[in-house]
């Protein structure tokens, strides 16, 4: 694998700035004949060079050579003696709280419920994209105390650049007490020293079982009803997101032989294959790129569509239009060697309440508080040990057929997380994605 | 006089497009975010080149930029086949009613043009209300027989002919109004000397009329090519199909979601220069046709 590599030398741009200094004046054909011409980053990406680089299996690196996190790259993030965690035992500032977040990605009550509760007040500020977060994060324009809604592919990026507090655990009972095992110790932040989970979802397929007669989940490749989708023409939606969608008839391929597929794959040739499959669903079902699932399954403007399961459910909660019963919506998503993501709650360095942050966080990974939360709001399961597709459908929230839209643990453990990739694995993605997208 | 109008144009337009410029011709840092090079002398064309030879070699860059201008173009002959008439009939023949038939057409859009479009697909949804209509009045089988509609009551099934229909409606006051403003000044005693002279009415409108309303067609079609050209959120409303993607959404898709933002500025502003030409050719024609009139 190529890593991005600091420019050396004399390049064409240093000549020019030299050239500026003397020469008068320059045509503007001089300008573009001496203009450079690289789509090469600027920065250094680090990690083993030369001889020394033959001695190891490369692994992808980030920024500044940080390491890009995977299951079989667990990464445990140093706590530097500039930036530690606060001490034990402080009592909590006044507020009030900065909150970070995505749009409606929070219930309102459970804020309140929380001003109330710690006698301070919570101010929240929305963004709507995670590249976005980390941009407005970076300039240090305003101090967030708390950011809700990154995800593990974000990671590098904020301790690259020294966004993050390090967290102390003796505020965080709750942590080792309700979530499950796997997400207290993830192999993106070893140890939870920058992170706590906030929720978890899963790529699956989203369909209307009174629209659609065929049962999916028994299918030997569920994924392959997109392929046969004919009938379904224009009703037919996969999710608009380059790694969920491309990554699709990727678990499909790995489905039909029997292997465990690679998500995170920087193979150019696998990358192009994909897209190549996916684009042949504009001929079968003039495939739509949507992430309005949670809106149009329940109305029946799609039928069939790829889907993350937190819509699913939000879907059931709040999106049916009336008349219309939870039952007729169905989810299956696979047991493993699919996509599961979780995303994960975290203090800003330039905290200027970092207690109550950390109460917070012990409050939102309380078992009543992320319960009230999911299932009045978010829609999306907290990865809390107490909360499953059981206790769910036992209290009349979902119908049977949404049962595996609620992740398990041990689904959660089985498939693989969307990670961030080097410059060189992006750029691959997006190109695909913008090819298939162009139609 | 000039210098608040100097201010605004420095401020709003030559600044920011300059900042589009330094960023195409800029670079990326291993956050992905880009770093614009503000000294021409530094200028990278990397990206730049990279965008040409996905042209050149007839990739995704082209297929949407020919699918755009085929939307445009077809968006603007139904917008004239429709606001032509409405503002001739405002402008000539609607006597003391004509503000109110001008407050008429322009009241709906008074409301925001997300909200309109939205509300259209709630009307279009297949048991929505505009769908019966279009089903009940025969437009929906006329669709289906011109192969403009998949299957019935489908249109909102990422069809090409339900973006075309959102760009029409989304945009007509823009061009009625200039139209309605050129057609309104014509002096009626011109079209009274062509009749005068022999002319039949279709003969007095096509050889008088027509041709003085050209600066009003052509202000009304640059009023409307310019936005559709660059929107993005229409296709995504009322297709979201990979068959209706634009350059608009192209762009959108690199600066906004994905990780090549000097990418995206490359494109806008090859389409910004695209737009140029189009506008020069505009100002050309508009010149003459008023040195035409102030000569003859």
């Amino acid at each position: 694998m190529e890593h991005p590599r600091e420019r050396s030398g004399l390049t064409r741009r240093r000549l020019l700035r030299r050239a500026a200094g003397s020469a008068v004046g320059l045509s503007a054909a001089g300008f573009l004949a001496g203009c450079e011409n690289t789509t090469e980053p600027i920065g250094n990406a680090g990690g083993p060079t030369g001889a020394a680089a033959k001695l190891v299996v490369q692994k992808p690196t980030g920024p500044g050579g940080l390491p890009l996190p995977r299951p079989d790259n667990a990464v445990t993030w140093a706590i530097t003696p500039e930036n530690r965690p606060i001490p034990d035992g402080r009592p909590a500032e006044k507020g009030p709280l900065n909150l970070y977040n995505y749009a409606d990605y929070i219930d309102p009550i459970t804020i309140k419920k929380f001003s109330k509760l710690f006698n301070t007040s919570v101010s929240v500020a929305t963004y709507n994209s995670a590249d976005e977060a980390i941009a407005k994060l970076a300039s240090g324009a305003v101090g967030f105390d708390v950011i809700v809604g990154l995800t593990g592919s974000n990671i590098v990026n904020l301790i690259a650049q020294s966004l993050l507090q390090p967290l102390n655990h003796s505020y965080l009972p709750n942590l080792a007490k309700n979530i499950w095992p796997e997400l207290q110790d993830p192999f993106y932040d070893r140890g939870s020293r920058y992170t706590v989970p906030y929720v978890v979802w899963m790529d699956g397929i989203g369909w209307r079982n009174d629209h659609i007669k065929t049962d999916i989940a028994a299918m030997d490749v569920p994924w392959d009803i997109f392929w046969h989708s004919q009938p379904y023409r224009g009703r037919v939606g996969v999710l608009d997101d380059k790694r969920d969608a491309l990554s699709m008839p990727m678990q499909r391929d790995a489905m039909h032989a029997g292997v465990r597929p690679d998500l995170n794959t920087e193979d150019a040739a696998l990358i192009d294959k994909a897209e190549q499959e996916l684009a042949e669903l504009n001929g079968i079902c003039n495939v739509k790129v949507t992430i309005t699932d949670y809106q149009t399954l329940p109305e029946a403007k799609t039928v069939l569509h790829h889907s993350w399961s937190g819509d699913l459910l939000s879907a059931a909660f709040y999106y049916l239009p009336k008349g219309v019963k939870p039952d007729v919506l169905s989810f299956w998503g696979p047991d493993q060697n699919g996509v599961v993501q979780n995303d994960f709650l975290c203090i800003g360095r330039s905290s200027k309440n970092p207690v109550l942050a950390h109460q917070f966080l012990n409050f939102m990974l309380d078992e009543q508080n992320a319960y009230a939360n999911f299932v009045n709001f978010v829609g999306y399961t907290p990865p809390q040990n107490a909360i499953d597709a059981e206790a769910l459908i036992r209290r009349g929230l979902i119908p049977r057929t949404l049962t595996q839209a609620v992740v398990r643990p041990d689904q959660f453990a089985s498939n693989q997380e969307l990670l961030q990739l080097s410059i060189e694995g992006e750029r691959l993605w997006d190109n695909a994605w913008s090819k298939f997208k162009a139609g | 006089m000039a210098a608040p109008g100097a201010l605004w144009l420095g401020v709003f337009f030559l600044v920011s497009f300059y900042a589009v410029i330094a960023v195409a011709f800029g670079n990326e840092d291993l956050l992905s975010q880009p770093v614009p090079f503000w000294n021409p002398l530094d200028w990278n064309v990397g990206y730049v080149l990279d965008v040409l030879r996905n042209f050149w070699h007839g990739g995704q860059f082209l297929t949407v930029t020919l699918r755009t201008f085929k939307f445009v173009a077809i968006a603007l002959g139904l917008s004239l086949l429709v606001g032509y008439p409405v503002a001739y009939f405002a402008a000539r023949h609607s006597g003391r009613w004509k503000g109110l038939v001008l407050l008429a057409l322009i009241v709906p859009f008074w409301i925001n043009y997300l909200m309109r479009m939205l509300a259209w697909i709630n009307l279009l949804a297949p048991n929505g209300w505009g769908t019966r209509v279009l089903h009940d009045v025969g437009i929906e089988r006329l669709f289906i027989w011109l192969g403009l509609l998949g299957n019935p009551g489908g249109w909102l099934d990422g069809q090409s002919s339900a973006v075309i229909i959102a760009f029409v409606y989304g945009y007509i006051p823009f061009l009625i109004l200039p139209l309605f403003a050129a057609l309104d000044r014509i002096d009626q005693r011109q079209i009274e000397a062509a009749r005068d002279l022999g002319a039949s009415p279709a003969s007095a409108f096509l050889r008088v009329t027509l041709p003085l309303s050209v600066p009003g067609i052509l202000a009304g079609c640059v009023l409307i090519a310019l936005p559709m050209f660059g929107d993005y959120y229409t296709p995504d409303l009322v297709s979201a199909s990979t068959q209706t993607n634009l350059i608009g959404n192209q762009i959108d898709e690199f600066t906004r979601q994905g990780s090549e933002k000097v990418t995206g500025a490359v494109l806008t502003l090859l389409l910004a220069l695209a737009l140029l030409v189009l506008m020069f050719y505009y100002l050309r024609t508009t010149r003459r046709a008023s040195e035409v009139h102030s000569g003859g």
